[in-house]
Formats: structure tokens, sequence, C-alpha cells
């Protein structure tokens, strides 16, 4: 059939298309979603506020370490939230983040690659796992949740094995070993530039991947596609949408995404350690429920992810800063997820 | 069990039911005496599976009563009187045959037990004591059906409800299945059975009770308990064509062909060696029971069932020229529509290139245009393209399955039932959209389940039988949709056998 074949049709093409009306069905419900969220945001701020000491939490350097602290969930949250929205689930990505951060510690400071040859190993390695973890969700058929709670282990015994379980420093390169003084002032300035209004880098790093994973999810024929087949796989089939090739681009970005929040970890701290990434399972998960993605599938947004990461981080913070002891931590951000989903079953339910 | 003189067995009247704007059932009056078969007859969508749903519990009446041997039976609280029987028995898979007997009358034991005598001998007597410690997921569907009835006999219940139990069946497992039909009957019990199989209702039924549009139009028993009675029963007074949507085809010798199919076999058995010619402009409609082959041999030309031989769509061959050339609407909306998205976005939603700038980016006011130009060109009765696709009707859902596919272009538009669950002035508008559809040169293939269909929206009409397909019925030599009700029972009864189509060639009315 040639590409004519498959055009719209022609004639009925001047019938009446009301000019300047939004495509904004779902937009007006996502907003919906999100307008709420942000006023949790609001609110909790405005607690902390005045719960906490004067000018310890409401101050600007306050709000850039939050900035900086939600950054690493964020950047993982927002590929996974590609995943959850064609109606899988990835729990790889935190052994991903730490299988990245230690291949390019260890191809840099032990094997002596140049970096430029260490981090895109750390991508390779992404790929290569996304590729493993869609092969047998789409051609296998077994579910991720099962693939991801195995190929996760696989990954993490590789990093104990590739780190024979070191912490790496290349500021401390072991001995006999030489980590050239450029590579490691470049590699740290990738999280620790200098930018105006002591902005931290890996902030504007999240906001870059927001922008492209927003992008993709609203206004792309590939997100559009996402959330056709997250929302019903039957009809998807059906309809003949590319759902493997799609599943693979899913799986491919959520683990890239941890490696690049692993790579900017690695940056910032200065060191690696094979347990990385081990406790992000459950905030990043949180980000993406909170944010109002649906396990279900098709549906999430990359500004809901955000803001689910922003209000996480602002609750451990203001929590911190209350010397509240970390346990109190974990029972606000469990209580916060549920409530999140009980809110969102409440205002389905409104809508019908 | 003997028939005293409460045991009047069940008896509905004036039984109501809507969704939302559409009437499921108009008061229906239905009696089914013990000791008897009571069939039940009708089109998709005229009320049957809506009192299955009210007998068996599973949604309630709007209006009217059920009484069960002279007392009110509330069917939703108390469904241990009534056993449903279908082709999805509805059992614990994970559970073995015993367990699957036992469950829910454990009583207040904590530890499980074994079969006690009398469960040993009622699965004796269901011939599946052999199958006792089998998990049920593993049995034949047979066998499952006879444990289903079987927990049915253990907890007392009064009514069985068998709906096309036996269209996934063989021949002597449907045997089987009708003799115990028959034991239950004997038994004093209340037995329904609900069927597209007019041959089989008129065999087994002591009584044939016609459903349409909501209510019991007919109870046919003894001399006018035949096949033909029931056919023409299933169709009196529906589908009187108009005259200006009289269908007219010009297609000369020269039209060109659209889909060729030689020596097309389904890979598991469903159908063997058909040899089908669809040309160009031309509606076909492909006619059989649940389980004769034919949904099966509709979804393969779209490339949703495999087959083997040989296929030719638009001159080329093989699996892309399927992908590439066909769009397949299902019969189930369930799975031909996007609950998540909007209904403008489902009407997109199998499109690409033209939808998109190069780079991948949605430009939404193309979008916008096609989808509020499908929804004049489809009359989809949406106050805004922008609103989810559940607040649309039924019928105007279908609107958006269609369209979807017909955005496509393809060569050969396949759809499934395309009016199932779907009120009458929609149908129309469906049948007017195909008809459109083809006259652009394009062929469309319906599989059907109800002649009134083939009659109004098809050129010609294919039976298929027991995987075979019949000769071609050319509609327009049907005076009426009796007439072609009759000849399609024929053909079904005679399967793959050349009862002769009434001669004719295109054009020839």
């Amino acid at each position: 059939m040639s590409d004519n074949a498959t055009a719209a049709p022609q004639a009925p093409m001047t019938a009446s298309a009301p000019p300047g009306q939004p495509w904004s069905g779902r937009a007006l419900a996502a907003g919906l979603r999100i307008g709420g969220l942000l006023i949790a945001i609001l609110i909790v701020i405005l607690i902390f506020t005045v719960l906490s000491k004067p000018n310890t939490f409401l101050t600007f350097s306050n709000a850039l370490g939050v900035m900086r602290s939600m950054s690493t969930i964020a950047i993982v949250a927002l590929g996974l939230t590609l995943v959850i929205v064609v109606g899988e689930i990835d729990l790889s990505f935190g052994y991903m983040y730490g299988l990245a951060s230690i291949l390019i510690g260890v191809a840099w400071i032990v094997w002596g690659w140049p970096i430029w040859a260490a981090i895109p190993l750390a991508f390779v390695a992404a790929a290569v796992l996304g590729s493993v973890n869609a092969t047998l969700v789409t051609l296998l058929k077994i579910p991720s949740f099962i693939v991801t709670l195995g190929t996760g282990q696989l990954v993490f015994g590789t990093t104990l094995l590739v780190s024979n379980t070191a912490t790496l420093n290349p500021a401390y390169p072991p001995v006999g070993k030489v980590v050239p003084e450029g590579e490691v002032d470049w590699f740290f300035g990738l999280s620790n530039q200098d930018l105006p209004f002591d902005i931290p880098a890996q902030a504007i790093w999240m906001l870059g991947v927001a922008v492209i994973i927003g992008f993709i999810l609203s206004r792309s024929l590939f997100g559009f596609r996402l959330k056709a087949i997250g929302g019903n796989p039957a009809a998807a089939k059906l309809a003949r949408l590319p759902i493997v090739k799609y599943k693979f681009a899913a799986f491919i970005i959520s683990a890239s995404l941890a490696s690049l929040a692993a790579l900017l970890d690695f940056a910032f701290i200065g060191s690696v350690q094979p347990n990385a990434g081990v406790s992000l399972t459950f905030p990043v998960f949180a980000a993406v429920i909170i944010g109002g993605a649906s396990l279900a599938g098709g549906r999430g947004t990359a500004i809901g992810t955000i803001s689910g990461a922003l209000l996480l981080a602002i609750i451990a913070n203001g929590l911190a800063l209350l010397s509240a002891g970390s346990y109190l931590s974990n029972f606000v951000s469990g209580a916060v997820t549920i409530a999140a989903v009980v809110l969102d079953r409440f205002t389905q339910s409104l809508r019908k | 069990m003997s028939a005293g003189p409460d045991d009047v067995g069940l008896r509905i009247r004036g039984l109501r039911k809507w969704y939302g704007d559409t009437r499921a059932l108009d008061g229906l009056d239905l009696d089914a005496r013990p000791g008897e078969i009571l069939g039940v007859a009708g089109p998709n969508g005229a009320g049957k599976s809506t009192l299955i749903k009210i007998l068996a519990g599973e949604t309630s009446a709007d209006g009217g009563d059920i009484d069960l041997d002279g007392r009110a039976w509330d069917t939703g609280r108390d469904r241990d009187r009534v056993a449903v029987v279908h082709q999805e028995p509805q059992l614990f898979p994970n559970l073995t045959v015993a367990e699957n007997l036992m469950v829910g009358r454990e009583g207040t034991r904590a530890m499980v037990r074994g079969l006690d005598q009398a469960e040993r001998s009622l699965l004796s007597d269901l011939a599946i004591l052999e199958y006792a410690d089998r998990p049920i997921d593993i049995v034949p569907l047979a066998i499952q059906q006879r444990v289903e009835i079987g927990r049915a006999l253990a907890r007392d219940a009064r009514v069985f409800l068998f709906d096309e139990p036996n269209s996934a069946l063989t021949q002597e497992e449907s045997i089987d299945l009708f003799r115990r039909m028959h034991l239950l009957a004997d038994a004093g019990n209340v037995v329904i059975l609900v069927s597209h199989r007019i041959a089989e209702l008129a065999e087994h039924a002591d009584r044939v009770a016609l459903i349409l549009d909501g209510l019991c139009t007919a109870v046919l028993e003894g001399e006018a308990r035949t096949q033909e009675g029931i056919a023409a029963g299933l169709v009196t007074g529906q589908a009187a064509r108009e005259p200006e949507e009289q269908i007219v085809v010009h297609l000369g010798d020269d039209a060109a062909t659209a889909l060729r199919l030689d020596g097309w076999t389904h890979d598991r058995g469903e159908f063997t060696a058909i040899d089908l010619h669809i040309r160009a402009g031309e509606i076909v409609a492909i006619i059989g029971v649940e389980g004769s082959g034919a949904r099966e041999l509709v979804r393969s030309i779209a490339g949703f069932e495999h087959g083997r031989g040989r296929i030719e769509i638009a001159g080329r061959t093989g699996r892309s020229a399927i992908a590439s050339a066909t769009s397949l609407v299902s019969a189930d909306r369930q799975t031909s529509l996007f609950t998540n998205l909007t209904i403008g976005d489902n009407m997109v939603s199998r499109l690409s290139r033209e939808i998109t700038v190069s780079g991948g980016a949605l430009r939404f006011k193309r979008m916008h245009e096609i989808a509020h130009a499908l929804r004049e060109q489809f009359q989809v009765k949406a106050a805004s393209i922008h609103l989810p696709i559940h607040s649309l009707s039924g019928g105007n859902q279908q609107k958006v399955a269609i369209a979807a596919a017909i955005v496509k272009r393809p060569r050969v538009l396949v759809l499934e039932e395309p009016t199932r669950g779907v009120d009458i002035g929609s149908k129309r508008e469906i049948y007017r959209l195909m008809r459109a559809y083809a006259s652009e040169g394009q062929a469309v293939v319906i599989y059907c389940t109800e002649v009134p269909e083939v009659f109004e929206a098809a050129d010609l009409a294919y039976v298929v039988s027991d995987g075979r397909l019949s000769d071609a019925l050319l509609v327009m030599n049907f005076a009426d949709v009796e007439a072609l009700a009759r000849a399609v029972t024929r053909l079904e009864r005679h399967s793959g056998s050349t009862v002769a189509a009434p001669a004719g060639v295109a054009g020839a009315a």
C-alpha cells in the first residue's frame, strides 16, 4: 500500500473544525490531579515553616538543597514513569544505578580507561539491561515484576563482582593506578559546576530530563502510543501499535536514566560504593505514584512525577531540620504514598 | 423430586432492565416448567444475556417479578438456587476437581477434608470421579462443565441455565452434555438452554422461547418447534429494508480483486481449505455460529488468527500485505477502544505519520481536525471530542471504533459483529458507513451471527459450518429476510454441502 493510501479522509476535512479549541480533555483531568498535588506541597511547606526554627526551612539555600536532594530520585522516577505508563513495572533501576556508578569507577580508576570511554560503558550496560528486561517481558511474556526482580539481582551480583565490593574514589586511586587530574576536575564539574545563585548543577540536569520526558509523554507520538498501549494492550494489538518496540524503548530509557542519575551522584559525591542505589526502589516508586501515574498503565505525567519527588524531598528535608529521627520520615513517606492512591480512587469515583 | 402443587417452576413477569438510555429488557414474561428443557433463542442484543445475568445474580433487574416454585426469588441474594453452565466455567482454576466441588461448603472445620460419600457418588454419576485430584485448569472443558453441574447439584440448585454451553465442545462431548441436560430435566429441575444453534434447540428443547427487543415474542411448542419455525420467528418484523436503502451493486466482472484466499487453512483446524474471492466495492458477510470457524476465518483475514495457504490482498501476498492493507474492529469494545483516551484520541489512535511532524512531535491541530471531521462524517453524538470515550453510548462508541479503523484507509475493512449491543438507530448509521466505505472502492468483510444484519448490510453472504465455506448467497436475490434466514439455516445444517445458492450474478436483481 502506498503512502497516500493511509492518508486521513480528504473530503470531509473541510467540515467544521472549530479553530483554537485546545486538545485538552485529558489535560484537564491531569491538571486537576497536579493542582491537588501542588496544594499538598504548599500545605506541607506551610506546616514545616511553622514548626521549624526561624530561618532554617523557608530559606533560599535550603530550597536549593531540596532541589539537589530530589534530583536523583526525580531523574530515575522520570524513566520509571515511561515504563509504568506502558503498563509494566521496573524493579531493576536501583541496581542499575549501582552498576552504572561502579562500572564508571572501575573502568576509569582501576582499569585506567579514559573517562570519555568509561561513561559510555555505563550506558551500554543500561541498554543491555533494558533490552534483556524487554525481551523477557515481550517475547517470553513473563510478567515484568518477576523479570525485573530477577534481573535486578543479576545486576547487583555483577556490581559486587566487578567492584570486588570496594569503595572507589578517583582522588585516592588504588596503589599503582593514576587518574589524570584534568579528567577528575572535568568529571566532578558535571555536578559541581559553579552556577549563578549557587543553583545545583544536578537540578539543571533534572529539569532538562523532565522537559524531555514531558515532551515525550504529552507531545510526541511515542508518548501518545505508550499511553494507548498501557491503557488497553488488547486494543493496541488489534490496532497494530508497535508494542514490542515501545516496551524496549521504555525499559532502555528507564535503565539509562538510572545510569545518568548514578553518574551525576558519583560526580557530586566524589566516590562510589557497590550498594549505592539499593535504597532507591521505594522513593522512586513513591514519586511516580504520588505524581498520579497509574500502576495499571495508561496514565502518568512528567510534571506529576517531578512534583511527587519534590513532595518527598520536602518532607525528608523538613523532618531532618526538626531532628525528628529517620523512622518518622519512613512513616510519613509511606503514609503519603498510600494517601495519594486513596485520593486517586476518590477523585476518579467523583468523575464517573 | 416430584412435581408437587408448588413446583410450578420459574415464573418471570414484566422483567425490565435499562443500561443508561438503552433498553435491554422491556417487560419480559417467561415461564420455565420443571421437567422440561426450555430453549431460548434471540439475536444478539435482544436481551438474552441480560436475562441470563439477572437469573445468575450478576446484575439486578430494574423492575418485574421472578418467582421460583411459587415464592419470590431474589436472584442477587439467593444464588445457590441457580447453576450457570457456559463455555467459560466459573470455577477455581487453581483447585482440583474435588476441591472445586467442596469449596464454599467446608463448614466450620479448620482442616481440609476429603470427599464424603455423597460427593463421591455425585462425581461418579457425572463420570468424573477419576478426575477428582486433577487441577481444574488441565481437565477438558467438557469435564469442567460437569464439575459446574456437580457443584450445583451438591448445593441443591433448582434452575440450570445452559448458555451456549457446547460451542467449544466436540460432537461426542455435546451429545453427552445434552444427555445430562435431559437427565436434569427428568429429575424435575428447571432447565433452560440458550443457544444460537437452531438445530439443537429444535431437537432438544421441549419449548422454544423467542426473545426480540427485550420481549418474549413467542413460545414455540409441538408442531411449531421446527428449525424453520424458529429461524422465521427470529427475523419476523425485522429488517424491512427501506426503499432508499435498497442495495444496488453494479460490479462488473472486471471489478478489482481486493482479497483472494486459496486453500486457506487455520493452524489449529478451525477452518480448512477455504477458497474465497472478494472484490473491491463489496460488502461480504461471513456467517457462522460460535465454534463454526467463521469468526476465526474473519480474524485470520486481518492476521489475528494464523492461517496457512495463500492470501492475496490488493495484489500482494503474505503477512506484510495483511498488516498494511487490513484493519480489524473486534466485536468486543473492550478490545477495540482505549478507555483512558478521549473520543478524539481514540479516533486517531491508529494513525502515525498523518498526525506527526518528522521529529515525532504530535500535530494537535491536525489530530483535532481529523477527529472533528470523523465526528461529522460518522455522526457521533458527542458534545465534545475531548470527553472520555465512556461518556458515549454503546452505538456511538462503536462508531468511534469503526472510524478509527476506516481512517487508516484499509483495502479490506474487517468488522466482527459490527452492531453487537448497538441500538437500532446506530445500526442503520453503521450500515450506511460501511456502504459508503465500500463504494469508495474498498472491500468490507463482516463476521455475522444475525441474519437481519446480513440482509440489511451485505451484498454477498457465505456460511461457515464445521470449518467449511458454503457457496455464495447473493443477498439481493432474496425477497425478504425470512427467505434468507431459511437459506442460511439450510447451509448451516448441511455443513460443507453444495446446496445451491440462488442462481444469479451480481446486478441481476
